[in-house]
């Protein structure tokens, strides 16, 4: 029986995540969950895009892409079609996944493409310093928003719902145990399955929004998140989240027809 | 089983103080050789994964090692005791 620890690319450590970054917590709840689903080394393959979270299958033994920013889907559905055999799972972040690659996101999602995609939502651009994405809450503050964010924000586990995935889920880094189930239901179940993971990013999001410490942040993160099933209670009865407040659980999960499962033999 | 963090590995961002159930994990004070104040381990021992895993024969609890975002936290076997010779001077 191999153990997580033959998962990981050893010579690589320590990675270059900043101290308390949440980015090291989500690859050991999905690595924790691929042993759970005993998958073979040189039979999975992680594909990730541009920024901090997508650095992380350069940690992992398996083969892996690290693509361009955006693009990892288009990669990983090429990938998933000319090796349906293979487990793939994509790291991305919420710049590459909801901003640049909004597109790939949505249309993956409706042709239901038999992968894992997780991505590490951090509400902001990591890796260069700090600006707003479509994620970042509003009146956070980021070098692009220096009054405050004044947009909408994307729910992206709702919006890999609408768009036709056949699982979504989002937890938190906080929140280890139920990620790391998420994301093995997410493997379980054939199709597009989604799980978004609330990052803490202290560096570029943290400092700025008088969230300094790390354990700050995750305090945040244990405090402001609401189970699904409550929320829609609160809902019923016309109460309303309050701002700051995100909901976390599952989303959805159903059984499409997907693209790129392999049939047992018939 | 024995509870180590891996001075090589802990950046210092004091997560695992915020989730043991034991609060085994303790603000560190001291900088270690890299330059980082690694927490302290208070009475370790006391762990469920120390204390039931070869029972059991899988990981207890590990919500610390889940949560470490530098993979720092591992258990390592004990050395098995030495027995020791005792000279006794009459
Ligand atoms: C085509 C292109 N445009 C812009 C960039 C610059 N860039 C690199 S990472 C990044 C944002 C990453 O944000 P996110 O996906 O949220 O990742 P994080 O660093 O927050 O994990 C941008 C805009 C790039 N590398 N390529
Ligand atoms: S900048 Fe933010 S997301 Fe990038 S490694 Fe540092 S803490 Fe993590
Ligand atoms: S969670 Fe890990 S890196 Fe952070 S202080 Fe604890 S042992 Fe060190
Ligand atoms: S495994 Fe659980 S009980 Fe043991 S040190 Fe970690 S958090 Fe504490
Ligand atoms: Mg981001």
């Amino acid at each position: 029986m191999k153990s997580v620890e033959d998962w990981y690319r050893h010579d690589r450590m320590p990675h270059i995540f900043c101290t308390g970054c949440g980015n090291g917590t989500v690859i050991n709840c999905t690595l924790e969950a691929v042993m759970q689903m005993g998958w073979d080394i040189d039979n999975t393959i992680f594909i990730s895009g541009i920024g901090c979270s997508s650095r992380s299958p350069g940690y992992i033994t398996t083969d892996s892409l690290h693509t361009t920013h955006g693009r990892a889907l288009a990669f990983a559905t090429g990938v998933k079609l000319a090796k349906p055999e293979f487990d793939v799972v994509v790291f991305t972040g919420d710049g590459d996944l909801s901003a640049i690659g909004g597109n790939h996101f949505i249309h993956a999602c409706r042709r239901n493409i038999n992968m894992t995609v997780i991505c590490m939502n951090n509400m902001i651009y990591g890796m260069t310093g700090g600006q707003g994405s479509p994620c970042t809450p509003a009146g956070a503050i980021s070098t692009t928003t220096p009054y405050g964010a004044t947009e909408p924000v994307f729910d992206l586990a709702r919006l890999a719902e609408a768009s036709g995935a056949n699982y979504s889920a989002r937890w938190t880094a906080y929140h280890v145990k139920e990620l790391t189930k998420a994301i093995k239901v997410g493997m379980e179940i054939p199709g597009f399955s989604f799980i978004e993971a609330m990052t803490q990013c202290p560096t570029s999001y943290g400092r700025r929004n008088k969230l300094r410490t790390t354990t700050s942040m995750l305090e945040y993160m244990r405090d402001n998140a609401v189970l699904l099933n409550k929320a829609k209670r609160m809902e019923a009865e016309g109460r309303e989240l309050s701002p700051g407040r995100f909901t976390v659980g599952e989303f959805v999960k159903r059984f499409r027809p997907a693209l790129g499962v392999v049939k047992d033999e018939e | 089983m024995k509870l180590v963090i891996d001075q090589n590995l802990c950046k210092g961002c004091n997560l695992c103080t915020m989730v043991c159930p034991y609060n085994i994990f303790q603000e560190g004070s001291e900088l270690n050789k890299k330059g980082v104040v690694v927490p302290e381990l208070d009475r370790p021992e006391r762990c469920t994964n120390c204390r039931l895993a070869s029972l059991y024969q899988r990981r207890l609890c590990g919500v610390c090692q889940l949560i470490c975002p530098d993979q720092a936290i591992k258990w390592i076997e004990e050395e098995p005791y030495e027995s020791m010779k005792v000279v006794i001077e009459y």
